[in-house]
C-alpha cells in the first residue's frame, strides 16, 4: 500500500516509556504513518476528546488507568476507534482480556515494527469496512422508507379511486332517491301533512351529506390517467385562461387580480393538456381560497434549458412551516369540512409525477405562497 | 308558463339509479324511457321519439363510448349528455369531441342536470329548425329551377 493511503491513518500511540515512544515513533514515521503521543491511559483519553482518531496502539502496563480500563473506556465512547495492544513478551492473558474487551489485536514487546505497521493497516482497513457498511446501511434504510412512501401512495391512490368508482354509483342512487322524495313532499296532495318540514329538514341533510361525500369521491377521480392519455404540445397561457374561465365567479366574487407575466415565447410545453388543466385547477382555487378580497394571483414563466418554470404565485394567508411537509398527503387540510377534502394536492402532486414534472413550494405566513412547476420544454424533436 | 316536455331516454345498467332518476323526471313532466345497456338504447330510439339521451360510460368496457357513437351517427339530431360515475373528465371530453352535448359526473346535481337538459333541448330544436330551413330553401330553389 502507498504512502498516501498510510498518511491518511490517524494514529494515536500510548505507552508511558517515553524512549519507546520515540523510537516506535519515529520508526513508523519512516513508513509514512506520524503518530499523536500520550504518555497513559488519561491523557490518551484528553486526547480522544478532541481530535478525531482511527488506530491506538496501546501499552497495557502502565501507571494510573490500566491499558484494559482504557481500552474499555475507548470502546465505550468511541466506537469506530480500533485499538492494538502492546504487551509484556510475559502476560499474553493481558492480551486475551484485551481482545474480549473489543480491542483489534495484540503484539507482544518488544515489537517488530513490521508486523505493527501491518497490523495498523489491518485495523484502518476494518474502519473504512464499517464505514461503508454503515454508510450503505444508512442509504438502504432511507430508500427503503422512501419506496414504502412511494408505495403507501401509489396503492392509496389506486385503492382511493377503486372506492370512488364503487361509491359514486350508491350515491348517485341515493341522491335520486332523496330528491325523489322531496319532490313527492313537496307536492300539493301533501301540504296539509303536518310532519311535511321533519321529512323535509331529514332530506335536507341526506343531499348536503352526498354533496360532502361526493366532493370527496370527485377530487380522487381527478386524476384517473385515461389509458391513451396523450401528450402533445400544450400553451400553458391557453390552458390557465380555460381554467381561470371556470373559477370566474369565485375570482368575481372576491375582486382578484390576475398578474399576467407569461411570455408567450416561454409558454409551450410538452405534456398532456388535460391533467395539466386538473392541476391547475387545483392550484388555482387553493390560491383563490387563500386571498381575501383584492388579492392578487400573478402567473409567470421561466425557462432553463430543457424546462420552462410555471409559477403560481398568491399574496395570501400563506402556509406555516409546520404544514409546508403536509400539504401534498392525501386528507391534511385545514379548511373546514364543507370547503376542503386535503385531496387537492395530492392528486395535484400525483398527476405531475406521472407526467414527469416536479412541483415545489415556497411559502411565507401572511405574505403568499408560490408554487412552481417544472415542466419539459416543448421542441420539434418531441413529436 | 307551461312546460313542454322534454323527451328523454335514460341508458344505465345501474336499475336502482334508472329507476329512481326517471321517477323524478317523470314527476317534474317530463317523458321518460329507460334501457339497461346499449342495444336496447338503440332499439328505443328506433320507436321512440327522443329529445336527448342520457347515457352512462362505463370505463372499462368503453361500451358507453361505442352506443355513443352509434347513437350520433343513426340519430345525429338527438342529443347526448354523458353520465359518469366512474372515470374522469377526460373520457367525458373525448366523449364530447365525438358530439356528446355535454357531461355529468354521479352524483349530479339535479339543477345542473336541469340547466343541461333544457340547453340540450333547445340545441336540438334550434338544429331541427336549421334543417327546416335548409330544406325549405332547397324546395324553393328547386321549384325555381323549374
Ligand atoms: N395557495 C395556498 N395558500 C395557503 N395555503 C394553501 C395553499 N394551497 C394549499 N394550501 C394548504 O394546503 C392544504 C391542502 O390543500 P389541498 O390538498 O388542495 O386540499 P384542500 O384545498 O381541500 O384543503 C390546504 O388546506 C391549505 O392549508
Ligand atoms: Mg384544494
Amino acid at each position: 500500500m502507498d504512502r498516501v493511503y498510510d498518511d491518511k491513518i490517524r494514529l494515536l500511540l500510548v505507552d508511558d516509556e517515553e524512549g519507546f515512544r520515540r523510537t516506535i515513533s519515529k520508526r513508523l514515521a519512516k513508513r509514512g504513518m506520524i503518530p499523536v503521543q500520550a504518555s497513559d491511559g488519561e491523557e490518551c483519553l484528553g486526547i480522544l476528546k478532541t481530535t478525531p482518531m482511527d488506530v491506538v496502539v496501546l501499552d497495557v502496563k502502565m501507571p494510573g488507568i490500566s491499558g484494559i480500563d482504557t481500552l474499555r473506556l475507548i470502546k465505550q465512547e468511541f466506537e469506530n476507534i480500533q485499538v492494538i495492544l502492546l504487551t509484556g513478551n510475559v502476560a499474553v492473558s493481558d492480551g486475551i482480556d484485551g481482545i474480549k474487551s473489543g480491542a483489534f489485536d495484540y503484539l507482544t514487546k518488544p515489537v517488530e515494527i513490521d508486523h505493527l505497521v501491518n497490523k495498523i493497516k489491518q485495523a484502518f482497513e476494518i474502519i473504512q469496512l464499517e464505514k461503508e457498511k454503515q454508510k450503505e446501511r444508512g442509504y438502504r434504510e432511507k430508500l427503503e422508507k422512501k419506496m414504502i412512501d412511494t408505495e403507501r401512495l401509489v396503492s392509496l391512490g389506486t385503492m382511493s379511486t377503486g372506492i370512488a368508482h364503487e361509491i359514486n354509483n350508491p350515491l348517485a342512487i341515493i341522491n335520486e332517491s332523496a330528491g325523489f322524495m322531496k319532490q313527492v313532499i313537496s307536492s300539493p296532495e301533501m301540504s296539509m301533512f303536518s310532519q311535511k318540514d321533519a321529512l323535509l329538514l331529514g332530506i335536507e341533510k341526506i343531499e348536503k351529506s352526498i354533496k360532502r361525500a361526493r366532493k370527496i369521491t370527485h377530487e380522487l377521480l381527478g386524476h384517473v390517467k385515461k389509458q391513451d392519455s396523450q401528450f402533445s404540445q400544450a400553451n400553458l397561457k391557453a390552458l390557465l385562461y380555460e381554467t381561470l374561465g371556470l373559477l370566474k365567479r369565485e375570482i368575481k366574487n372576491k375582486q382578484i387580480n390576475i398578474n399576467w407575466e407569461i411570455d408567450p415565447k416561454k409558454n409551450m410545453v410538452w405534456s398532456d393538456p388535460y391533467q395539466l388543466r386538473q392541476v391547475m385547477m387545483n392550484l388555482l382555487s387553493n390560491a383563490i381560497h387563500a386571498l381575501g378580497e383584492n388579492g392578487s394571483i400573478t402567473l409567470s414563466t421561466r425557462e432553463t434549458s430543457e424546462d420552462i418554470i410555471l409559477e403560481i404565485k398568491d399574496d395570501g394567508i400563506g402556509i406555516p412551516k409546520e404544514n409546508l411537509g403536509k400539504i401534498f398527503d392525501p386528507f391534511f387540510t385545514t379548511k373546514p369540512f364543507d370547503e376542503g377534502t386535503g385531496l387537492g394536492l395530492f392528486v395535484a402532486h400525483k398527476i405531475l409525477s406521472g407526467l414527469g414534472c416536479k412541483i415545489d413550494v415556497t411559502s411565507t405566513v401572511g405574505k403568499g405562497t408560490c408554487f412552481q412547476i417544472r415542466l419539459p420544454k416543448y421542441d420539434k424533436s418531441n413529436e | 308558463m307551461i312546460k313542454i316536455p322534454i323527451k328523454i331516454l335514460i341508458v344505465d345498467d345501474e336499475k336502482d339509479f334508472v329507476e329512481m332518476f326517471s321517477l323524478r323526471l317523470k314527476k317534474q313532466g317530463e317523458k321518460v324511457s329507460t334501457a339497461y345497456n346499449g342495444k336496447d338504447a338503440l332499439k328505443v330510439l328506433e320507436t321512440v321519439p327522443i329529445d336527448v339521451v342520457i347515457l352512462d360510460i362505463r370505463m372499462p368496457g368503453m361500451d358507453g363510448i361505442d352506443t355513443l357513437k352509434q347513437i350520433k351517427t343513426l340519430h345525429p339530431i338527438v342529443e347526448v349528455i354523458l353520465l359518469t360515475g366512474h372515470g374522469s373528465t377526460e373520457t367525458a371530453v373525448e366523449g364530447m369531441k365525438l358530439g356528446a352535448f355535454d357531461y355529468l359526473m354521479k352524483p349530479a346535481d339535479f339543477k345542473d342536470i336541469n340547466v343541461k337538459l333544457e340547453n340540450a333541448r333547445k340545441r336540438k330544436d334550434e338544429q331541427e329548425e336549421r334543417i327546416r330551413q335548409a330544406e325549405a330553401r332547397l324546395l324553393l330553389r328547386r321549384s325555381g329551377d323549374f
